[in-house]
């Protein structure tokens, strides 16, 4: 069903609720007279522990990537000792495909700001830094502008409505990455943070026990964040009505995907856009009633459901129903970002499979010898593919250079390696046809077959 | 980001020169607003060599000596740091830098148009300076305006759904 009323996007008009040329920046007054702050107020009103409450029983889940539920994570938080406890907002928005946080930012940063506000309390946390990446000049601007009014209005601050956290006033600081997508994986944000390079951390221990600066940290991604206003003011029961719930007498065991999300839609489509829809919107239910079809009324050929590490899914898959199921009924990754890049008949998967793959060679961050090495060979035989310079016995290399490397084989520190993994063998798997036909036929010879007989 | 060599990571230049980058007065101003921020000195690591970096177009050796000093790091450590970012340029750039996003929705709508005619125009191929030192076209990986591909960042500012004409214009609009 599709969503009735417009929730993030409520003072963002976008189609089909309203026209995008009425964009503008939401200021304070603007966001307060039109119910802003509604649900950080009545978060105030309760126990900090009864608003993780509420929050676990919305089963929000990430809306950074890894769909985590929200309330589940900030229950991992150990108990307070006085001393500081931090909240790092993710904001680093890097993979290709996604530009939904931006639109938050650029039009609604009190959303933002809200959410911030109502996760410190809850978890008790005084100090967050919103990790922006380098890239966004203008969407720190208008952030550090909105956090500014926000001190002002005592949302943070001294004398701030939170009160005191951990003995300290609650601050709220912009802190710029400098281009770097590995930022984005939580650890490398705090890495960089740090003042160090972005090098993912090994886990455990996770952050919620020891992250920024070695005590305890809560990261989330602005989305998620920007959806606990709404959540506190209208209640668990109204966000999980909406969206996708589990199957007809599914236990609560199975994970669900409740709440409206953001889908930034790009590539051959007539009208591109960042789209609120309830989780579980079909792909071609956004191309064609969001995105006014496709472009030039071509024909669809595969779609990355979620920003590239996801993979992707064939022609035959329009339909894909975009919800946190989608990895194991469509053999892809999973939702991801939901930055759906859409692509038509006359799309060279080989080409895409290439840039993909040169993505991730070059934004890996070197540590682990098979994402480094791996993403780089695995870009060159790719090279060579489109080049018309490869052989049958490349494509099967690719296969076992994708298959080996990710830490669900367990083989790298941390998720950019599955990325990689899943990108290259889902194009490759699902349109073997077309990488056939553009390599020579080499016979096979294993090594372990010589010399034995 | 960089664990392979490039440019921007270059060896860095060594010349010394009397006047400090890192002014007393932007000591001053950290100490009071930066620092404050964060539990540890090395944490304000970015923010002090975006500042250097907004200020003097790059981050020469020098720099970095001085940000160390400051932050109580050795120069090693603020220049492990610098040399992993696109972001920090350690060898001078043109006035404006021109990144246009290479990834994948900018592939699909047709970055490589907007790069051949920016190559075309200022007569530099990707990596390179013109000789007046205005102009320096890179490409960039995703720049998070996929909707509205192909864009390209030039300087601080971000220009989307670019076309070989428009790229023109915006081009000659530069004072
Ligand atoms: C390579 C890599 C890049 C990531 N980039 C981002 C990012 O840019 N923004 C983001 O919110 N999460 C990103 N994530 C996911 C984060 O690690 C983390 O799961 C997320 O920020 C948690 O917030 P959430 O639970 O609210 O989604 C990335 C993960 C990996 C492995
Ligand atoms: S998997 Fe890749 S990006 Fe992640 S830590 Fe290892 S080398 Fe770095
Ligand atoms: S792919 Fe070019 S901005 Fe995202």
């Amino acid at each position: 069903m599709a969503l009735s009323e417009p929730v993030l996007t409520k003072r963002i008009p976008t189609p089909p609720f309203g026209d995008p040329r009425n964009r503008h920046l939401v200021g304070y007054d603007e966001y307060v007279n039109t119910g802003g702050y509604a649900g950080l107020k009545k978060a105030l009103a309760m126990d900090p522990k009864a608003v993780v409450g509420v929050v676990k029983a919305s089963e929000l889940r990430g809306r950074g990537g890894a769909g985590f539920p929200a309330g589940l994570k900030w229950g991992f938080l150990p108990p307070e000792d006085g001393r500081q406890r931090f909240l790092t907002v993710n904001a680093d928005e890097s993979e290709p495909g996604t530009f939904k946080d931006r639109l938050l930012i650029d039009f609604d940063p009190h959303l933002v700001c809200e959410g911030i506000a109502i996760c410190m309390h809850a978890c008790r946390l005084d100090t967050a830094y919103v990790y922006i990446r380098g890239e966004y000049h203008a969407q720190a601007r208008t952030l550090q502008k909105a956090i500014d009014e926000a001190y002002a209005q005592k949302v943070f601050g001294e004398g701030s409505i939170l009160g005191q956290i951990n003995g300290r006033w609650p601050q709220c600081y912009v802190h710029r990455g400098a281009g770097a997508y590995i930022c984005g994986e939580e650890t490398g944000l705090l890495e960089s943070l740090e003042g160090k390079r972005g090098w993912p951390r090994i886990k455990p221990p996770f952050p919620a026990v020891a992250g920024a600066f070695g005590r305890p940290t809560i990261i989330n991604n602005v989305e998620t964040l920007a959806m606990c206003g709404p959540i506190l003011d209208r209640g668990a029961d109204w966000f999980k009505s909406l969206g996708k719930g589990r199957p007809a007498g599914a236990p609560p065991t199975v994970p669900a995907s409740f709440g409206p999300k953001l889908f930034g839609v790009s590539g051959h489509v007539n009208r591109p856009g960042v789209y609120e829809e309830n989780l579980g919107v079909k792909i071609s239910t956004l191309i064609n009633d969001y995105c006014g079809g496709m472009r030039g009324g071509k024909k669809f050929k595969a779609a990355v459901p979620g920003g590239i590490s996801m993979g992707v899914v064939g022609p035959d898959e329009i339909d894909a129903e975009l919800d946190f199921d989608i990895g194991k009924k469509h053999n892809c990754l999973g939702l991801g970002t939901a930055g759906v890049i859409v692509m038509d008949e006359d799309t060279d998967m080989v080409a895409v499979a290439r840039n993909i793959a040169r993505f991730f060679s070059h934004e890996s961050c070197g540590q682990c010898t098979p994402c480094r090495e791996g993403s780089a060979w695995i870009y060159k035989i790719l090279c060579r593919i489109e080049a018309g310079q490869g052989t049958t016995r490349d494509l099967d290399l690719l296969l076992e250079l994708a298959g080996s490397m990710g830490a669900m084989p367990g083989t790298t520190i941390c998720g950019l390696a599955d990325g990689t993994n899943w990108a290259v063998r889902t194009i490759l798997n699902k349109f073997w046809g077309e990488f056939e036909k553009r390599v020579t036929a080499e016979r096979y010879v294993s090594l372990n077959v010589v010399g034995v007989r | 980001m960089a664990w392979t060599m490039k440019n921007s990571a270059g060896a860095p230049a060594q010349e010394q020169r009397a006047e400090p980058y890192l002014t007393d007065e932007m000591k001053k101003e950290f100490e009071a607003n930066l620092l404050p921020r964060y539990p540890t000195r090395r944490a304000a690591t970015l923010p002090v060599l975006h500042a250097l970096e907004d200020k003097y177009g790059w981050l020469p050796y020098q720099a970095l000596e001085e940000t160390a000093q400051f932050l109580g790091l050795t120069a090693s450590e603020v220049g492990d740091t610098a040399s992993f970012y696109e972001m920090f340029h350690l060898q001078p750039k043109g006035q404006y830098l021109i990144q246009v996003c290479q990834s994948i929705s900018c592939e699909l709508t047709g970055h490589e148009g907007i790069i051949g005619a920016i190559e075309k125009k200022l007569g530099i191929g990707l990596g390179e300076t013109t000789k007046d030192g205005k102009f320096t076209l890179t490409h960039a990986e995703c720049l998070g305006s996929c909707g509205s591909g192909p864009c390209c960042l030039i300087n601080d500012k971000l220009y989307e759904n670019l076309t070989t004409a428009n790229i023109d214009q915006i081009l000659d609009a530069l004072p």
